[in-house]
């Protein structure tokens, strides 16, 4: 069997390579779209539970509504881009538990207020410095950003180490606290009497998603 | 002698000067008199200085900086606008545009006599009739200093005999006082200085005029204090000149503790206020010192409708006001009987009050109904009132009567009695006019829920204060005449109340008359 | 080297290149130590969330020497060199405008408070607005950080 399929090639040396160069491109072809695709707020928004995590990060500079109207994805900030094996088996690996959570579990109850503390763990340095390489010697940065800067490069590596999220809280989602509050409210009091906010919220989305 | 050391007869003669200069100085700081022009040195000098950010300091600031003076406004706490920013932003205007707009007709004379009815007749007439003639610039000048007022029929407050209050679009002072406090500060030459706190006045070398202010920068007002005024010495001391004159819109006393307990003995000084903790009298006994004549001093409104169970004005007015007062009762809670007419005027209830109070100061008397007793536009504000836990509810009376430890037969006698009064149409013993609405009905529906507040009289407004002539100069004790260079307006001042204050007046007092002292200045 | 002079130029180039970076190293002062000691820790105890980014004293009391019992409050303008504006901290509670209760922006001063009217970072934090609300106050936000 083998020997005859090798004789095949053999023969068909120009042929093969045609075919196995289309199959490849097909097949590269197909997961750059099948991973373009699930990088960005479109896609993220399927499950509904994000809504208020895009409407906000639509608010924000990260989003797009900034001078220069530069919009990152989800997964720009979200995955490792270290290398191609680790974005693939991490995209991969988060898309198995959240969906299961979104499907077999109670998304509704999940408590993002308390998530929030944990943001340096969904936002790594490594994903803010691919783009803001200059934070030390911009001159656009105050004095007092400058010195914070250094402080938190003189942690980095103890045990005291902090994040950017640390400091900056709702980068790419500007708002969030509050987006968060209209479509599940912290405090007792404003449940019922936000409902108009987050009306304006999900239209403006909807807008936006057209 | 050598020349290095000081002779012994120099030393002496320094020594002797020393002690002299050391007695003199402790002698004026125990009396208390304000300083002259030769003691002090100026760190900086201003044409007019206001004192206090409320609606009369911010009003007289304003004014005085639009025709081009040079003004340093000082204001003790941290926020601007004292007690003209939580209040509700209503302003009572006689013959105004509103009216006009709308057709109502009043009359400058009705407003007087309306205030005068309140007043018990001992108003200062020539400042409500300055009020008739200037209100409406007042209400003019606010605007164009970027205060809105609601375009709508001008409400009917108690006391009035026409509708003619209008409410800011926000329903508070805060309407009025964001908008002046921009328009002042972006002003040149103004200048707003909170955590500053005037402590005296600067006189001339003669004595007779009011040159400027001693103050205190970087002042820390201390709530915690039994007087502020007199125990705080937090801040560091400056001086100022005012070449034109100084302003005093430093409001009323009703939380100084020391003071207002000595026109009125009743108020304790654990009791509140619905001011703000700034409300006190420092500013004002300081004019006194330098020989302004006090008017009605003694005069201070308390509110009946307030409750212990909450700081300040709270919620408990409306719903006392507009709900429990109208068609329920009020009630003593040591025997369950009622013991005022709950629809009186301020004074009668209060003082109605205190008489329980004063036997036993913790038995605070509850007023009591049910849903049918309160007015529509209370709905809402009664689940605030029942959260916050000022007003509770109860399915029976029994439970109630559990709940504030009165006699249950006694309190279900009371109600059965009003009750039946109320369905005869019978005169009930203190007179009540509002039961005639009920005529045929049950007054207090007796199938609940009851609906209970406690209630404790509440020091709300300072009549009394600094005597102004239409000017608003302050008048000398001494001479009769203005003294030169001082100037008053607002709550601190006098006479235009008379005994009790109309709602929603005191806005136009302070407008006003800040205005005219801006003018005048 | 074509000449004498070009080595000249040289040198003057080198020299003056060297004593312009070694000048520019020169120009920061140093910021003053502060020994941090348990005793210290327990007399000015810092807030969680700055005790979270590892804070030392001279991070916030800047320009103010080295003793701690000669620190001064830094004042709203220490604050905001981090807390950027006033309205940037109200538009952080923005949802709070919907009903009124917005510490930061509140019906009677705005934005103008002191930050210190509530926030203390040594001893616990008071509520200005208790001062009146004393019982919708906990229904409307939480205790001051």
């Amino acid at each position: 069997m083998i020997k005859k399929l090798f004789l095949i090639i053999k023969n068909n040396l120009l042929l093969t390579l045609l075919v196995g160069v289309l199959i490849g491109l097909l097949s590269s072809w197909v997961l750059y779209e099948g991973l373009h695709r699930t990088s960005d707020d479109r896609f993220c928004i399927v499950c509904h539970e994000m809504k208020p995590m895009v409407a906000a990060y639509h608010n924000d500079v990260h989003g797009g509504n900034g001078k220069t109207g530069i919009k990152v994805t989800c997964v720009t900030c979200h995955l490792p881009h270290d290398n191609v094996f680790a974005y693939i088996a991490t995209k991969a690996r988060n898309g198995v538990v959240e969906g299961a959570i979104h499907f077999f579990g109670n998304a509704d109850a999940i408590d993002w207020q308390a998530n929030r503390a944990n943001r340096a763990h969904f936002v790594e340095d490594k994903a803010c410095a691919q783009c803001h390489t200059n934070y030390k010697t911009n001159e656009a940065i105050s004095e007092k950003g400058h010195k914070m800067h250094e402080h938190y490069a003189s942690l980095k590596g103890t045990d005291k180490e902090i994040n950017c999220a640390s400091c900056h809280a709702e980068v790419g989602h500007k708002g969030l606290r509050s987006m968060l509050n209209y479509y599940k409210p912290e405090y007792e009091y404003y449940k019922g009497k936000l409902d108009k906010k987050k009306d304006e919220a999900e239209k403006k989305l909807a807008e936006e998603m057209k | 002698m050598s020349k290095e050391t000081m002779s012994r007869r120099d030393a002496l003669k320094m020594g002797a000067l020393g002690t002299v200069g050391m007695a003199m100085l402790s002698a004026s700081n125990a009396m208390a008199a304000a300083p002259t022009e030769k003691d002090v040195k100026f760190d900086e000098e201003y044409d007019v200085i206001v004192i206090g950010t409320g609606f009369a300091g911010l009003a007289a600031a304003a004014k005085a900086a639009e025709r081009g003076y040079k003004v340093l406004i000082l204001e003790k706490m941290g926020r601007v606008g004292g007690n003209s920013v939580i209040n509700g932003g209503g302003m009572a205007v006689p013959n105004s545009s509103w009216q006009k707009k709308y057709g109502i007709q009043d009359s400058g004379e009705l407003f007087i006599a309306d205030c005068l009815k309140a007043g018990l007749g001992i108003n200062h007439v020539e400042l409500l009739e300055t009020i008739v003639k200037r209100a409406q610039d007042a209400l003019d000048f606010s605007i164009k200093c970027g205060a809105k007022w609601q375009d709508v029929k001008p409400a009917w407050f108690g006391g009035h005999s026409a509708p003619r209050s209008l409410v800011t679009d926000n329903m508070s002072g805060s309407g009025v006082i964001k908008p002046m406090h921009e328009f002042v500060e972006k002003l040149p030459g103004c200048k707003i200085m909170t955590r500053t706190k005037m402590d005296d006045f600067v006189m001339s070398s003669d004595g007779t005029s009011v040159v400027g202010v001693t103050a205190r920068i970087n002042y820390r007002f201390d709530p915690k204090l039994l007087s502020d005024d007199m125990e705080n010495k937090t801040g560091e001391k400056k001086v100022y000149k005012a070449k034109k004159g100084v302003v005093l819109a430093s409001g009323g006393f009703s939380m100084d503790k020391i003071y207002r307990k000595l026109q009125d003995p009743r108020l304790v000084e654990d009791m509140d206020a619905t001011n703000h903790d700034g409300a006190t009298a420092g500013a004002l006994l300081k004019a006194f010192q330098i020989g302004a004549f006090p008017v009605h001093i003694d005069w201070i409104q308390q509110g009946p409708w307030a409750s212990p169970d909450e700081r300040g004005f709270g919620v408990a007015p409306l719903l006392t006001q507009q709900g429990l007062f109208k068609l329920g009762v009020a009630v003593d809670v040591r025997n369950g009987k009622r013991f005022m007419n709950e629809m009186a005027d301020r004074k009668t209830r209060a003082d109605a009050e205190y008489v329980i109070l004063r036997e036993a100061p913790k038995a605070y008397p509850v007023a009591i109904g049910t849903y049918n007793t309160f007015e529509e536009q209370v709905y809402p504000i009664m689940e605030k009132g029942l959260s916050g836990g000022v007003m509770k509810k109860f399915d029976t009376l029994d439970a109630l009567a559990a709940n504030y430890k009165i006699p249950a037969d006694a309190l279900k006698e009371t109600i059965k009695k009003y009750n039946e009064d109320a369905k005869n149409g019978t005169e009930d013993q203190f007179k009540k006019q509002s039961l005639k609405d009920v005529k045929g009905k049950e007054a207090i529906e007796m199938k609940g829920p009851f609906y209970a507040i406690r209630l404790v009289p509440k020091p709300h407004h300072t009549m009394g204060g600094l005597q102004i002539n239409t000017k608003a100069q302050v008048i000398s004790a001494n001479t009769n005449k203005p003294i030169p260079g001082l100037y008053a307006a607002g709550e601190v001042t006098g006479g235009t109340h008379g005994a009790s204050r109309l709602g929603t007046v005191a806005v136009t007092d302070c407008l006003t008359f800040g205005m005219i002292a801006g003018e005048n200045i | 080297m074509r000449s004498k002079k070009t080595l000249l130029a040289v040198g003057f180039f080198l020299l003056f290149s060297v004593m312009s970076l070694v000048g520019s190293e020169a120009n920061t002062p140093p910021t003053p130590e502060v020994k941090i000691t348990p005793e210290l820790k327990e007399k000015f105890p810092m807030k969680p969330h700055h005790e979270k980014l590892a804070f030392k004293c001279t991070d916030c009391h800047e320009g103010q020497g080295d003793d701690p019992e000669n620190f001064k409050a830094i004042d709203d303008k220490g604050c905001l060199s981090c807390h950027k504006t006033k309205q940037f901290l109200a538009d952080r509670l923005k949802f709070m405008d919907a009903l009124h209760t917005n510490p930061h922006n509140s019906i009677h001063d705005g934005t103008k408070l002191y930050c210190d009217e509530c926030h203390f970072e040594h001893k616990k934090s008071d509520n200005m607005c208790l001062s009146c609300h004393s019982n919708d106050v906990k229904l409307w936000m939480r205790p001051t950080p």
